[in-house]
């Protein structure tokens, strides 16, 4: 049992040196770039404890863990059931070098570090979950749940995949959905040991629901430009959201917010007028692996929204039940985690493009970086279809293709640079 | 009197600088880059102003690009490689080039850029983390067969029968080449095959979807007139060389650095998110 996955304790120490420093310096990094709002450091604490400190989340002493996968696991449902969702998708350097040995080479490196961490066991805040709720949606991730389980000595005893329709106009495709979730209930009634009723379920709802409305109000205050905040901070604040019970992320949210109105009013602003506004959007951004995001500001750029899964599209569209019965309940669930959701996985996304012209209006958006993990091929496929509609609204586009090293920060950086000189060069000739 | 203005292009190779004044290219130098870009950069500056009689007080402005451009200490600013090519080819590309596509081979990696009929840059892809496609591959290919790679252009159109190297990374390459040596395949035909194995690479890094204007070929790369032919044979198109490919970059830096009240302050000065 001293080596459960080929992993000896001396290698284990390694492994903690390393993440636990690489994750430091990336802390460090955003917090340097500006003034942080007093309410933002909550989340960076957060951050530090599961990834530094190692401590498990900060919870009531009763309430289990459920980690779960991308943005289509209901949280409404695990609190409902007296849990905690906490998502597993990781950005971690350390973790995905060692689940690049279990998984092909061509995979996506988020499927590596969730493996990775697995393997090592390092962080308590994921070896706590006592069950992982699995979303079958691209590839890495379908077979990564198939996979799960053969890894020894990990408490996760139980790895449950969640059926996500491909397809999602058609009320036939919710219905399947809706299924899939009455399927969850009793499984996860019976991990947590808490009957879900129509009153936890409304209960569950409310509450995410309640982090919505501040996340919506936070969006308001990203909208300025000035920017009130740095993007890259948000990024950490939003990563926060898979590490804390929703309530608390929703109540130092509303402080974050009382900061933005404080930072408005005195004319606290962390950008100049003319530094060009930057949208990130494509695959997952996950903590520690926020380098584009850094990138950008370091260069000179204003991170001023974001499309992206680990961001605000997990928390954008709130979930409105028209029928308060618990079917109606249920049945608002499944779409709303279907219907509104602009993840690649589906067959027809343009939603999302929609969604990125949307924020580009709303945010004052002028260039948009498109971001591409290695492997990922859903998005990368979607990336023509984001030029042609970029080139209409003549904003720049840019995809760069990343991994889970720095190595590439050098290549990264000059194509950042050169697009943040590309709309300066751009705006100077609206201008003349 | 109008100020002379100097470019640096700290490239991974070599450090190249241009001289210019009332926007023409006076001089041009290059150096070896070695291990020490800063001192190399004040040589340069020094045997520039040895070169054509002038104080280092005629200098207007120095602007840096290429790798080590955030690093000399001569230089007054930065600017990105990309910027500083799409800058250079105002100067450097031939009257009748119509703007379009800038194709740059520098010693550790290419770009392709996307003009607008103003030389603005509409859009950009470089290659990735590999050598595949650039100065170095030429390089290391030129040893093997040992020959230089100032020969291997003229070489190459001797070819009567270009060999297929299909490995594109440098290493797998190599020792593609080492066996076409040992079954005693002709040295021309191999460079030839390696010129054109090089343009397909880089041709696979363009964009569909940008078309309109010409071709321009810029750095080092463009001295080669082999895969200057190689790129006009996979493509089937006329494509340009820019006057002093090598020192596009520098030139173009120049060109900013002589614009910089019009340009640079905005562009250049606002490098970092402000500190409040």
């Amino acid at each position: 049992m001293a080596e459960p996955n080929g992993i000896n304790e001396r290698q284990r120490e390694l492994f903690i040196r390393k993440s636990t420093r690489v994750a430091a310096s990336y802390l460090k990094r955003a917090k340097a770039l500006s003034e942080m709002p007093d309410a933002a450091k909550p989340f960076f604490d957060v951050l530090e404890n599961i990834y530094i400190k190692l401590t498990d989340i900060q919870k009531p002493e009763d309430m289990k863990s459920i980690g779960t996968l991308c943005v289509m696991v209901p949280a409404e449902l695990i609190y409902a059931a007296g849990a905690m969702p906490v998502r597993l998708c990781s950005g971690s350097y350390t973790a995905y070098s060692i689940g690049d040995d279990y998984i092909p080479r061509d995979a996506c490196p988020l499927v590596k570090a969730v493996m990775g961490f697995a393997k090592v066991g390092a962080l308590p805040a994921f070896d706590n979950c006592t069950m992982l709720v699995a979303p079958v949606t691209c590839d890495c991730k379908k077979k990564l749940a198939g996979v799960m389980d053969s890894v020894k000595n990990f408490s996760r005893k139980n790895t449950v995949p969640l059926h996500v329709p491909p397809l999602k106009k058609d009320d036939a495709d919710t219905e399947v959905f809706l299924k899939e979730l009455y399927r969850l209930i009793p499984i996860l009634e019976k991990e947590t040991g808490v009957q879900i009723t129509a009153r936890s379920l409304a209960e569950g709802i409310n509450m995410v629901g309640n982090a919505q409305y501040e996340m919506s109000e936070f969006l308001k205050f990203r909208r300025h430009d000035p920017a009130l905040i740095s993007g890259t901070q948000v990024m950490a604040v939003m990563n926060a959201y898979s590490y804390m019970p929703v309530n608390l992320w929703a109540e130092q949210m509303h402080r974050l917010n009382g900061d933005m109105i404080r930072r408005l009013e005195q004319g606290h602003f962390v950008s100049r007028k003319n530094q060009p506004r930057i949208l990130v959007t494509g695959s997952p951004i996950a903590f520690p692996n926020i380098k584009i995001p850094l990138l950008i500001e370091e260069m000179g750029g204003v991170l001023a929204a974001d499309e992206t899964c680990m961001g605000e599209r997990g928390l954008y569209d709130p979930v409105s039940v028209i029928d308060p019965s618990f079917d109606g309940m249920m049945r608002a669930l499944a779409s709303r985690y279907i219907k509104p959701c602009t993840c690649p996985v589906f067959v027809d996304n343009s939603q999302r493009i929609y969604r990125i012209q949307q924020l580009i209006k709303e945010h004052k958006i002028q260039g948009v970086i498109y971001h591409v993990l290695r492997g990922c091929l859903v998005y990368d496929y979607e990336y023509q279809l984001m030029e042609e509609a970029m080139g209409k609204l003549d904003i720049p586009i840019i995809r760069v293709e990343s991994d889970y090293n720095e190595e590439d920060v050098e290549q990264l950086r000059i194509r950042i640079e050169a697009f943040i000189e590309l709309i300066k060069l751009k705006e100077l000739k609206k201008e003349a | 009197m109008e100020k002379y203005y100097l470019g640096l292009d700290g490239g991974s190779t070599y450090l190249k600088a241009a001289l210019m004044k009332d926007k023409k290219v006076v001089g041009t130098v290059v150096y070896p880059t070695g291990i020490d870009n800063n001192g190399v950069a004040k040589k340069i500056v020094a045997a520039l102003c040895k070169k054509y009689g002038i104080s280092r007080t005629d200098i207007g402005y120095i602007m840096a690009t290429g790798y080590s451009r955030k690093i000399l200490e001569v230089a007054d600013d930065d600017i990105s490689e990309i910027t500083a090519h799409a800058y250079g080819v105002r100067v450097t590309a031939p009257k009748e080039y119509r703007p379009g596509m800038v194709i740059d081979i520098g010693g550790q990696d290419s770009k392709i850029i996307y003009l607008d009929a103003n030389y603005n840059v509409k859009n950009f892809t470089m290659n990735d983390k590999c050598a595949a496609g650039t100065g170095k591959f030429m390089e290391v290919i030129a040893q093997i067969l040992e020959t230089t790679i100032d020969q291997v252009g003229a070489l190459s159109l001797e070819s009567t029968a270009p060999c297929d190297i299909n490995s594109t990374c440098v290493v797998f390459a190599q020792s593609e080449v080492i066996s076409l040596v040992a079954r005693k395949v002709d040295r021309r035909d191999i460079l030839a095959g390696m010129h054109l194995s090089m343009a397909k690479r880089i041709i696979k890094m363009m964009k569909k979807s940008e078309k309109g204007g010409d071709i321009l070929m810029t750095g080092g790369g463009a001295l080669n007139i082999g895969i200057h032919r190689a790129f006009e044979e996979e493509m089937m198109k006329d494509v340009y060389v820019a006057k002093y490919p090598q020192f596009n970059g520098a030139v173009g830096a120049a060109f900013i650095a002589s614009e910089r009240n019009e340009v640079s302050s905005k562009v250049v000065k606002d490098t970092t998110l402000e500190r409040c």
